[in-house]
């Protein structure tokens, strides 16, 4: 599997560039994340909140948030979560706040 | 790599019986057709070119004609009387762990089930059926890429293939009227669920309401265009049916059963499968043979029905509003292997302006290369994007900005192409380029929405 070195640690990723072991996630890994995997310099207020939101609700309910969950929660317009993540709200937003990767067709 | 070991450990647990069982279920799953199949190749090789695997990798393995190959020689050294007296001469080999890993390799690792090879074949040698087969076999014995199966597990245990619960379901599909509602300014605007006797009963990929719902949106615009009486199920509402991939007719049975049962308990006229293609062919041309029974009801594509709204005069479109280049990515299981290929060009000639073509198109065109289930296995991706450039070159050469591909799957497999080759596109769905040129009947005046959706 692949490795990804971030200040010291070494993280194992799927082939696809999720994260191996949600556990590891912290914020310095989705920046990363963010400018490795989706062309994102810096991440914004809105990038976070969306993060933060998909973050708390895997760590509580085990899997990827509804997008209508995502919307109601930061207030964000839908085409808006589509700007920010280029790659969308599974292979952009989920990975970055260190899900696995959802299934089906994503 | 983590996946290779596990494909060595669940060879290593194999006994012998198990491999002579998986050769069983090939051999039965083949049927006397397929057994020929396994003979006739004559090697002319025209297979080679017709593959985007060998295209993109140049690789002996890539070529059709060798990955049926692997597959033909487990067969004979089993099956046929040369093979069990002198292999050697009959092309046999021992389906030995060897032998099963070589067919995992062809038959996942390096095959979308895209079937162009078999078009292309001198002896019509129908390859994406073989592939299957194995696949079958392969999944039987445990072999199956541990993803993969995990889709087809999800929904067999929950529904729908990505475990959306019934509320998460309801609430999304009432955001979604609401969000329809306020686009089009009419209240009227509705997506009714579990209407009783509606002529069409809509289904789509769980895909749309977890991340992608404005493709439902789309659809639900132009049914509200086009005044039709339609409804979708609060159960049993998912088109997907990965046991096609899995090559599990049991479970794919299981699956489809699913829409048969939606369609059974609400009593709406057609079936109507949303723009995903391996969904449409399960549920059109296979599930009839998983299930062992004729459905008494239509199942046409949704481009079929948005094309016949045009002809009856339903929706009215200006095209005058989609004026980037646009061309159409024909996935394989709607137009090679399903064969809907012309409604949705007609559609897209009435609603943009500058339509071009992809080289080739129509049946002959090449597979986006996420086909297959390959997007569900991860140990394949690197395999998957190469040999997606065939399909990247293709839209490059359009000068198009924007490719409308009537598949979610495929969809997911542009995007990536659409980053990894920087191609600078919109991957739209045709209901969204529809829903775009869209020329809306006037709201009705004083026209209140009946009741809030259930």
């Amino acid at each position: 599997m692949p490795m990804i070195d971030l200040g010291g640690r070494s993280l194992e990723v799927s082939d696809e560039g999720f994260l191996l072991n949600p556990e590891q996630w912290d914020e310095d890994l989705a920046a990363h994340l963010a400018r490795a995997e989706e062309g994102l310099e810096a991440l914004t207020d809105e990038h976070w909140a969306v993060i933060r939101f998909i973050r708390d609700h895997f760590e509580q309910n085990h899997g990827a948030p509804m997008v209508r969950a995502v919307c109601k929660a930061t207030g964000l317009p839908l085409k808006r979560v589509y700007e920010l993540f280029p790659s969308g709200p599974a292979r952009g937003a989920c990975k970055l706040a260190g899900l696995p990767k959802p299934d089906g067709c994503v | 790599m983590t996946d290779i070991d596990s494909l060595d450990r669940r060879l290593e647990r194999l006994t012998d019986a198990d491999l002579a069982r998986g050769l069983d279920i090939f051999r039965d799953r083949l049927g006397a057709a397929g057994a020929a199949w396994l003979q006739t190749c004559v090697r002319c090789g025209l297979c080679a070119e017709s593959c985007h695997y060998f295209l993109a990798d140049g690789e002996t393995a890539s070529i059709p004609a060798h990955k049926l190959e692997q597959v033909a020689a487990g067969f004979r050294g089993r099956f046929t009387p040369l093979g069990r007296l002198a292999p050697a001469l009959a092309g046999a080999r021992p389906f030995d762990r060897a032998l099963a890993r070589a067919w995992v390799e062809a038959a996942f690792g390096r095959c979308s089930a895209c079937g162009r090879c078999s078009l292309n074949c001198t002896t019509g040698v129908n390859v994406a059926a073989v592939m299957r087969a194995a696949r079958a076999t392969l999944t039987e014995l445990g072999l199956i890429p541990a993803d993969l199966q995990q889709v087809v597990t999800t929904a067999l245990e929950t529904g729908n293939n990505m475990a959306i619960s019934r509320e998460d379901w309801l609430d999304t599909l009432q955001w979604i009227e609401e969000e329809t509602q306020a686009a089009v300014g009419d209240p009227a605007a509705r997506i009714p669920v579990d209407r009783q006797g509606a002529n069409i009963l809509f289904t789509v990929n769980p895909r749309e309401p977890k991340f992608f719902p404005l493709g439902l949106q789309a659809s639900a615009t132009v049914f509200h265009a086009a005044g039709e009486d339609w409804t979708v199920a609060s159960e049993g509402w998912d088109l997907t049916n990965y046991g096609l991939f899995s090559g599990n007719n049991a479970e794919a049975g299981a699956i489809a059963r699913n829409l048969l049962d939606s369609m059974e308990r609400l009593g709406c006229r057609t079936l109507v499968i949303g723009e995903c293609g391996h969904g449409f062919a399960a549920a059109r041309w296979e599930s009839a043979e998983w299930l062992r029974q004729r459905p008494l009801f239509r199942i046409i594509s949704f481009l079929e029905l948005m094309e016949s709204y045009f002809r009856q005069g339903r929706l009215r479109v200006d095209p005058a509003r989609v004026t980037d280049r646009v061309t159409l990515h024909d996935p394989c299981n709607t137009v090679r292997q399903g064969g809907v290929s012309e409604p949705q060009r007609a559609i897209l000639r009435r609603c943009v302006t500058d339509f071009v073509e992809m080289t080739p198109h129509g049946a002959d065109n090449f597979c986006c290369g996420g086909g297959g289930g390959q997007l569900a296995m991860a140990e394949y991706r690197d395999k998957r994007l190469q040999a997606g450039c065939i399909k990247a070159e293709q839209i490059r050469a359009t000068g198009a900005r924007i490719v409308a591909a009537p598949c979610h799957n495929c969809i997911d497999q542009l995007m990536e192409l659409n980053r990894e080759y920087k191609l600078g596109v919109r991957i739209m769905t045709v209901a969204e380029i529809v829903s775009d040129a869209l020329v809306l009947p006037a709201a009705a005046p004083g026209k209140e929405s009946h009741e809030p959706a259930s």
